[in-house]
């Protein structure tokens, strides 16, 4: 096979980084099956996979975090044994966190020192603040060393930590999901930067992610894992998309058949000059107009904080309008408390899915009970029925494609995918009129996400009107009918999708253009 | 008049050593609701075995020791088993509590010691105090130990992600608040009021206590704080000093606890908190798994 001849090819050096069977069981799951990985000197090597397909695990074993029950690890040709991080960075590994491993109250310099090799005894923060310095000049990284932590923006604070661990004097940077909190031009600076990393510092990236043109920008070979295994290992410049995502997922996917041009109808939701506060007191949502009509999404793209979450919590009733207007099918709601707005046929997908939309702690029937409380079939004279909740619970799960082992298991038990469609579920099945949906599939692996637009575009076509608010592009591109973007808490441009393209779109995003002046 | 100055600074390094290593630990992450007990406890065992060995270097041994012991109790509940922490601590208080009204009744009374000795015309506790805020500050800001414990107590899962042995730095903070808290409790029964009665301090390990907080957490407002608070605790007992008959000496005796609620009022408010940052550890009394 022309794959193994690659491989073959590319082994001719021996790897820096060498994992053999490596395999890990946590209670109830294979997470690692008889992993193979190699990583060559000065390079980034891409981990690409789905969520669950054993990633973060496979970095975690290497990172010393995480105990293989078998296989073993070779570093330049040598056995070694990671049983804490400290062994690993003693031998080059550092590793950059999905979440953040930072003190957000101590300083940048008070971070980057801390757990250093030579940090014994006194603390020399003068000679470290030098070294520092000059580390910073090599690699072109500009970062406050005084400024603390909490006050970065999250491209700085992940730059904290790339720093930390060059600084530790790691050669090999293991770096889970890097650009997932990032905004596209920090994400830009960051693979720009690697690259130079790589080619100019000889530095070696394990580079974990989910997403391909993150891949296609940087990556010189690629790991495919699938439920735990490694399925393929192959350079990036001969694969194609279609065929990466193939083996991330094991099938073809396509999004469904669904007419994506439902005739409009009449206007069900109007939004007229809405204005309205954020959580510091700032007006940051100035005077939003647009409506939706039946059997129309909307889609609304724009860059985190730029009164997105205001706008979906005002449509929902969770945040006051400090003035303007909504009207559903009408009737005019401004004022309206959530609950009779969802009486009204409204139906609220939040963005934070763990903490808004669900209680963990609740079995999945009561979570689905938070939507249909108040609902005459489900609740008779203040007593809940919960036989019928447990019924519509079920088809749900079956609907949806929820794989739970049954409905009265924890919520927190769920992977992200599996409780997105548990959510999105439950608001469709009420078949609301208007529904509007805030970054319905962020984090999620491929399958779920093109399962929860196809969804929403089932909603579609029964005649809702779908207010798609998401900061993935393609998304937006995939599957609106009119597509428009917020910058500064206003729409820069509202128009149908036929008329743009990505490109400008994304110009408008960045505020780059459209403007009235 | 001097009198009454020697007596606040005595009363105040009772409640300094007893916060300054409360401090200690919750900077690193623990809180310890319970150095009351702690120091009744260590007070009881230092008066307990130097009255009965005669012995001023044996009893304070054994306040310490028992301080020691029971801050790693505190440890095993908070950091090994990921216990609510403060239902151990006031587990440990009214345990200790009981155990020492029960230890202690048969000795109460006088010491009958000759007096504690003094250096300088103080109480060596007094210096040692001094000593310890020094030492303490000295650790926790310039050295990489210091380090390790406050980001322990911030964000212990980038502590351990920098290769920093989260739950060892953890109990080594705990074992040294209970020691100090022993100490404590020892300066209380061997040199301020060298008596032993039932529930003798009185609820000073709870003052103690609100001190941490009304610090913020800084060793030396922590011992400016002791300093006030010593002082205003002395005056309840003698409010003929500085203003006779201006106040009842229970009225004088509440200001302590009213200066702390007042403090706390207003370093919760959203102004301080943005103006001075935050200065609670942000994982304190929150149990650390990997």
């Amino acid at each position: 096979m022309t794959r193994e001849q690659h491989s073959a090819q590319a082994t001719a050096r021996p790897p820096v980084l060498r994992a053999r069977g490596i395999t890990k069981a946590f209670p109830g799951v294979l997470a690692l099956d008889g992993v193979d990985l190699e990583v060559e000197e000065a390079e980034v090597h891409a981990v690409l996979g789905q969520n669950g397909a054993g990633k973060t695990t496979l970095m975690n074993v290497l990172f010393g975090l995480v105990q293989p029950d078998a296989g073993e690890v070779y570093l330049r040709g040598r056995r070694v044994r990671f049983r804490s991080p400290h062994d690993a960075l003693a031998h080059g590994i550092g590793m950059v966190h999905q979440t953040r491993k930072l003190v957000a109250a101590h300083t940048v310099l008070e971070n980057l020192v801390l757990g250093h090799p030579r940090a014994r005894g006194l603390l020399d923060l003068h000679a470290a603040r030098r070294e520092l310095r000059s580390l910073c000049q090599r690699y072109g990284v500009h970062v406050d060393l005084d400024a603390r932590v909490w006050q970065l923006p999250e491209g700085e604070k992940q730059w904290v930590e790339i720093l930390k661990a060059l600084y530790a004097g790691a050669r090999i940077l293991i770096l889970d999901e890097p650009t997932s909190a990032l905004t596209p031009p920090e994400v830009q600076v960051l693979l720009r930067a690697l690259r130079n990393l790589v080619e100019e510092h000889g530095v070696t990236v394990l580079l974990v992610t989910h997403k391909l043109p993150v891949i296609r920008a940087v990556a010189r070979t690629v790991t495919v894992l699938r439920a735990g295994r490694a399925v393929a290992r192959l350079p990036v410049s001969e694969a194609s998309d279609q065929e990466l995502v193939q083996l991330m997922v094991g099938q073809e996917v396509a999004l469904p058949g669904l007419p994506t041009d439902t005739p409009r109808g009449g206007v069900l939701l109007e939004v007229e000059d809405l204005c309205a506060y954020n959580d510091k007191g700032q007006l940051s949502l100035r005077g939003v107009s647009f409506s939706a009509h039946e059997g129309e999404i909307v889609g609304v793209a724009g860059v985190t904080g730029n009164g997105q979450d205001e706008l979906a919590q005002v449509l929902a009733g969770l945040r006051p309008a400090a003035s303007g207007r909504v009207r559903l099918a009408g009737r005019d709601i401004t004022h309206l408390r959530p609950l009779d707005r969802w009486r009204l046929g409204m139906g609220y997908v939040p963005a934070d899915r763990s903490e808004v939309a669900t209680v963990a702690a609740f079995s999945l029937v009561d979570n689905v009970g938070l939507n249909y409380h108040f609902d005459p079939e489900i609740c008779r004279r203040g007593l809940l029925d919960r036989g019928r909740l447990e019924r519509l619970t079920r088809r749900i799960l079956a609907t949806f494609r929820v794989k739970a082992p049954h409905p009265y298991v924890q919520a927190r038990h769920l992977s992200g995918g599996n409780l997105q469609k548990l959510v999105v579920g439950r608001v469709l099945s009420r078949q609301p009129r208007v529904v509007v949906a805030h970054l319905p599939t962020q984090g999620l692996d491929v399958e779920a996400a093109t399962f929860v637009r196809g969804r929403l575009l089932e909603a579609k076509s029964r005649g809702a009107a779908v207010v798609l608010i998401s900061e993935d592009l393609d998304e937006v591109f995939a599957v609106s009918d009119r597509v428009g973007a917020l910058y500064e808490g206003r729409f820069v441009a509202l128009v149908p999708r036929h008329q743009t393209d990505p490109e400008t779109v994304g110009a408008w995003m960045a505020g780059l253009a459209g403007r009235d002046r | 008049m001097s009198e009454l100055l020697v007596r606040s600074l005595e009363a105040s390094t009772v409640f300094l050593l007893a916060a300054l290593g409360e401090l200690v630990n919750q900077r690193s992450g623990v809180l310890n609701v319970g150095v009351e007990g702690l120091m009744l406890f260590g007070g009881t065992a230092a008066f307990v075995v130097a009255k009965s060995s005669a012995s001023y270097a044996l009893g304070l041994g054994a306040g310490v020791a028992v301080g020691a012991l029971l801050g790693g109790v505190h440890g095993v509940f908070s950091i090994r088993l990921r216990g609510d922490q403060v239902i151990s601590g006031m587990g440990l208080w009214v345990l200790s509590f009981g155990l020492t009204t029960y230890l202690g009744s048969p000795h109460t009374g006088p010491l009958g010691l000759p007096p504690f000795p003094t250096f300088a015309g103080l109480s060596p506790f007094v210096h040692a105090g001094v000593l310890l805020v020094v030492a303490v500050w000295f650790v926790l800001s310039r050295t990489s130990l210091g380090l390790a414990i406050r980001s322990a107590g911030e964000n212990p899962a980038a502590a351990a992600a920098s290769g920093v042995n989260v739950p060892a730095v953890r109990y080594l903070c705990v074992v040294f608040g209970g020691t100090l808290a022993g100490l404590a409790g020892a300066a209380y029964t061997l040199s301020y009021n060298p008596v032993w009665n039932y529930n003798f301090l009185m609820g000073w390990g709870f003052v103690s206590l609100a001190l941490v907080f009304f610090s913020m957490w800084n060793p030396w407002i922590l011992l400016g704080g002791s300093v006030l608070f010593g002082a205003m605790w002395q005056l309840s007992l003698n409010p003929e000093y500085v203003l006779p008959g201006v106040l009842s000496r229970y009225v004088w005796r509440t200001v302590p606890f009213l200066v702390t609620v007042v403090t706390l009022t207003v370093i919760s408010t959203p102004w301080f908190r943005t103006r001075w940052g935050l200065a609670k550890p942000q994982a304190l009394g929150v149990p650390y798994s990997d």
